[in-house]
């Protein structure tokens, strides 16, 4: 440790790019990380507000909630307890004179169940009736305030805004809460159906019917359009940058070893043993890492504050401490690669001849 | 009494028609107390001679001992010990470390080797008489040659070394500062009792050795008629 703090205080300027090179690679892989995680989240955050372990869908919907329709007959046999929620889903586009169209996902859902029991708002109250909505907050970001009224998609029927709400999005679209009778008018559906889904906080949850079936939270989730191949392109980009991070930090590493061969060389002629050059190395290379990797945190913590809130981002303490650990041992393994030139270096070398 | 023994050393090398035959049936012995010259020109193996007796090389044929201890008998671990630990290695050049400033190289070796040391008072009438007390706070990039030799001089000196190795000591120093780091080496041979052993060719340091050997072509013979020259 004295040794790699002392090499650093003398050769600051060099150590300050090697720094400054470790937190634009921070940089990039948390904001590459918080993209990835805020997109994820759109696709789910109206699901993970509810808490819920499984759903039943129309077996033939291909775990699809917009395929999914529950009839009346199918419904009739299933008992829903206070864990169970009917929905009822439909794409709309909400439509105001004068200000922007907003593509949603309209959730009808019944008053008595857990669902809409449990919706925490930021302003305004629950639906009263059945062209009363409760909207994501992104409706507000927009110009939209409470007591406005709007259309969904071509339905005559103005519905009146009476709440928002924050994080509930589905599949990137701002939710649209209102009552399941809303749904089937949206929907043009004749009284036979009575919902898109059921969603339940048990994840043994069964509907005894045939023709339904029950998936889990995290099937649901993957088979949401477009969420695994979005998610997939994401690892990806980040796995590669690590590889690459590695792989530059690793070269940066090893450029800086040979470079004090020559001293290391006097060290162990005078008797300094391998282990003590071999921790100054290791421990340079993680003060630099984690160097990098605060001011990457705080440049990181910077965007966030001043970062539009329409761009999806969000900061996952437990996953971007667990990126960070990553660069930390990324750094390690970097530093490891040139050990073995430092126990073979040869002391006589320093020896005139 | 004897600190360092080789006995019948041969160092080869290279191999086959292109094998050298750089050390030649060498016996050697440095006492306590005295100053042992070995000059010789470039090539003539004397550097070997002294990585062998220092312990960073193994002679093809023969023994080394230093304190009754045979090298040879020694792990990689307790020749780093020995090194550290018994031998002053004063070495021509790169000898530094260019990251630490003059304190910095003495409070290293102290990271590693915590006790006998220097006291810092001793350390203090070193550098004084080295002329290098204002020093301290320096980096090596920033004195000149004689500086920098007169440092490292003291940097081996640190350890109370029973011997102390050195390798063209004062190749960038003028007489003055020659004659000064001479008569440091005779102190320390009679008064720490230590043994001492210069590889050079600089002729200026004859007249404070005890013995003169000279080694040319691999060959090494004791030649104590240049002192009175």
């Amino acid at each position: 440790m004295f040794l790699s703090l002392k090499e650093i205080k003398k050769e600051k300027f060099r150590y300050g790019l090697i720094v400054a090179m470790i937190v634009m690679i921070c940089y990039l892989i948390f904001i590459l990380t918080s993209l990835a995680m805020g997109l994820s989240s759109q696709n789910t955050d109206a699901i993970d507000s509810w808490n819920m372990k499984s759903i039943v869908l129309d077996k033939d919907s291909n775990t699809s909630l917009s395929q999914s329709l529950i009839t009346k007959d199918q419904r009739k046999n299933i008992k829903l307890t206070k864990n169970e929620a009917l929905i009822g889903q439909a794409s709309v586009v909400a439509k105001k004179s004068g200000y922007a169209k907003e593509s949603s996902q309209f959730l009808g859902l019944s008053k008595k169940q857990f669902i809409s029991k449990n919706l925490v708002l930021t302003s305004g109250h629950k639906i009263n009736s059945n062209h009363q909505i409760v909207v994501d907050e992104k409706f507000k970001t927009d110009g939209y305030k409470l007591g406005d009224k709007l259309n969904l998609n071509s339905d005559k029927t103005k519905y009146t805004i009476v709440g928002f709400v924050k994080n509930a999005k589905l599949n990137i679209a701002p939710v649209i809460y209102g009552d399941i009778t809303a749904w089937q008018s949206i929907k043009n559906l004749n009284g036979q159906f009575t919902g898109s889904a059921i969603v339940s906080k048990n994840a043994n949850f069964k509907a005894n019917n045939e023709q339904l079936e029950t998936y889990s939270t995290s099937t649901f989730i993957s088979k949401l359009p477009g969420y695994s191949a979005q998610n997939s392109t994401f690892i990806f980009m980040i796995g590669f940058l690590m590889v690459i991070s590695l792989i530059v930090i690793a070269v940066f590493l090893y450029i800086l070893t040979i470079q004090k061969l020559q001293n290391y060389a006097v060290l162990r002629a005078q008797g300094i043993p391998a282990k003590t050059l071999v921790g100054a190395t290791i421990s340079q290379s993680i003060i630099l890492v984690i160097g990098g990797l605060l001011i990457g945190t705080i440049l990181t913590a910077a965007t966030a504050l001043i970062i539009p809130t329409s761009i999806p981002m969000s900061f996952d303490i437990p996953i971007l401490s667990s990126v960070g650990i990553g660069l930390i041992l990324t750094g390690l393994i970097g530093a490891l690669i040139p050990i073995k030139l430092i126990l073979n270096v040869d002391p006589v070398s320093v020896i005139g001849g | 009494m004897t600190t360092l023994q080789l006995k019948n050393i041969n160092k080869y090398f290279g191999s086959g028609s292109s094998r050298v035959h750089v050390l030649k049936d060498i016996n050697f012995t440095a006492k306590k107390g005295e100053v042992n010259l070995v000059l010789g020109p470039s090539g003539s193996g004397k550097s070997t001679f002294l990585t062998i007796a220092g312990g960073l090389q193994t002679p093809t044929e023969g023994s080394v001992e230093l304190e009754g201890q045979a090298l040879k008998s020694l792990s990689n671990k307790q020749r780093d010990a020995l090194r550290l630990n018994k031998i002053g290695f004063v070495l021509q050049a790169y000898n530094l470390i260019p990251y630490l400033t003059v304190k910095e190289q003495f409070k290293l070796v102290t990271k590693v080797k915590k006790e006998h040391n220097l006291d810092d008072k001793t350390l203090d009438s070193l550098m004084d008489q080295l002329g290098i007390t204002d020093l301290e706070n320096k980096y090596p990039g920033e004195l000149s040659g004689g500086q920098n030799q007169r440092v490292a001089i003291a940097r081996a000196l640190f350890t109370k070394p029973d011997i102390i190795l050195a390798d063209e000591p004062t190749a960038a120093l003028d007489s003055e500062r020659v004659a000064e780091v001479g008569k440091i080496f005779q102190t320390l041979a009679k008064e720490q009792n230590t043994a001492v052993v210069v590889v050079t060719h600089d002729l200026r340091l004859i007249n404070f050795a005890d013995n003169v050997y000279e080694i040319m072509d691999g060959n090494m013979s004791l030649n104590n008629s240049l002192k009175a020259g």
